[in-house]
């Protein structure tokens, strides 16, 4: 908590207005909110493999003691979470990718719903742990297991996890948080080249066609590049 | 000695609520709903309530808190003029009203712990209690009524979770993308 604290508290007293009046691109502040503490990063690379190795913990163990998959889920992410902070989210994502983290939370719960169908393919009902038992002898423990662990857990990681660098950084393609930024200036670049050859006339609807197929998040610079070879 | 804890702990959360529904500065409300949150999980495991403690501590203490910090990093943070917000006289009669009953119903409630009360539901209860460990062989009977008997809802709150994160990741990449 106090790295967090300390983080925000020395971006506030050099600039609380500058992000967003001179920095629409929204990956920027967090970059520059960075700073780089040998405390908050010793103390980090302390504390990680334990609260790791708690999280791992509760989340295999949480049948048989207090706890369980979501907690040690919401602990994994947090420890992601303690590492960004402590290194920065752009050398965090590199290792990161927003693929791993959303084909977590996807395969979560295609495990969850995949388990839960089973029993339903031998006629019982969605969720019936022990048609396992029944059917293969496998101890209807393994059926919660497999939920909890193969299912609750990784959605919960992938989520917070995706949601916290989609916040802190936007959803680049590669996780490079530089890269967009130049993609916007040669966008707008492009923009006041083009108006006179545009067939639309306006410039707001070119902008407003480039907003677009910038939201399908190719690099801006490859489609600005069709479009300008279509016309 | 518990008792004297217990008072402490009440009066910390009760402040930092305060403090979160009162202080104007942003900054300083998100430190305290913290600071709430983590007096809220002493509170359930105080209460023997672990694993709600556990997920009180991870994400209402510790992930909420990172992620509103980082909005308020990416957004204008104005210094406030007055320290604390000024009362809203309508709203504070609506709350005084709800207090009053809601106080008056919990005096009613037996004490924690006590023997010999009926509970609501008590069947089902009664029935998770002496069969979870026979039916599903797992010793934790909250994992067993989360992942066993009621594991269909779990499966509804996994889809809720899954598809709201994967809409807010959809929404925010667009803002993201079409802000300049």
């Amino acid at each position: 908590m106090s790295n967090n604290s300390n983080d925000t508290g020395t971006g506030k007293e050099s600039a609380p207005g500058d992000w967003t009046t001179d920095s629409p691109m929204v990956s920027n502040p967090a970059e520059s909110t960075y700073v780089e503490s040998q405390i908050i990063m010793t103390t980090v690379r302390a504390v990680t493999p334990f609260s790791l190795t708690y999280g791992l913990f509760l989340m295999f163990h949480g049948a048989d003691s207090p706890g369980g998959s979501f907690q040690g889920g919401a602990i994994i992410a947090a420890t992601v979470l303690m590492i960004a902070f402590a290194f920065g989210v752009a050398p965090t994502r590199e290792w990161l990718r927003n693929r791993t983290v959303v084909a977590l939370a996807a395969g979560g719960t295609a495990a969850f719903a995949l388990v839960g169908l089973v029993p339903m393919a031998f006629g019982d009902s969605f969720l019936a742990h022990p048609l396992f038992n029944e059917e293969f002898g496998i101890k209807t423990k393994w059926g919660l297991e497999a939920i909890e662990v193969g299912g609750v857990a990784p959605i919960v990681a992938g989520v917070l996890v995706g949601l916290f660098f989609v916040l802190a950084a936007g959803m680049f393609r590669d996780g490079d948080t530089t890269e967009p930024r130049t993609d916007g200036g040669a966008a707008n670049h492009n923009r006041t080249d083009q108006p006179q050859t545009d067939d639309e006339g306006s410039p707001t609807a070119s902008t407003g066609t480039e907003a677009q197929t910038d939201d399908t998040g190719m690099p801006a610079e490859d489609t600005t590049a069709g479009t300008g070879g279509d016309r | 000695m518990t008792e004297l804890f217990a008072v402490v702990l009440f009066v910390f959360v009760l402040v930092t609520a305060l403090a979160t529904a009162t202080l104007r500065d942003v900054l300083g409300v998100v430190v305290v709903f913290a600071a709430y949150s983590l007096g809220m999980a002493l509170f359930y495991a105080f209460l023997l309530a672990p694993d709600v403690a556990m997920t009180e501590a991870a994400i209402g203490a510790g992930v909420t808190t990172l992620l509103l910090l980082l909005t308020l990093a990416k957004t204008v943070r104005t210094t406030p003029d007055q320290w604390l917000e000024r009362p809203n006289l309508p709203a504070l009669a609506v709350f005084g009203a709800l207090f009053v009953v809601l106080v008056a119903t919990v005096v009613e409630f037996p004490a924690v712990g006590e023997p010999g009360v009926m509970w609501d539901n008590p069947g089902v209860t009664q029935y998770y209690i002496e069969n979870a460990y026979e039916d599903t062989g797992v010793e934790n009977a909250v994992t067993a009524v989360l992942a066993g008997y009621r594991g269909f809802d779990t499966f509804g709150e996994a889809v809720v979770v899954f598809s709201a994160g994967i809409a807010s990741l959809i929404v925010l990449r667009q803002v993201v993308f079409t802000r300049e």
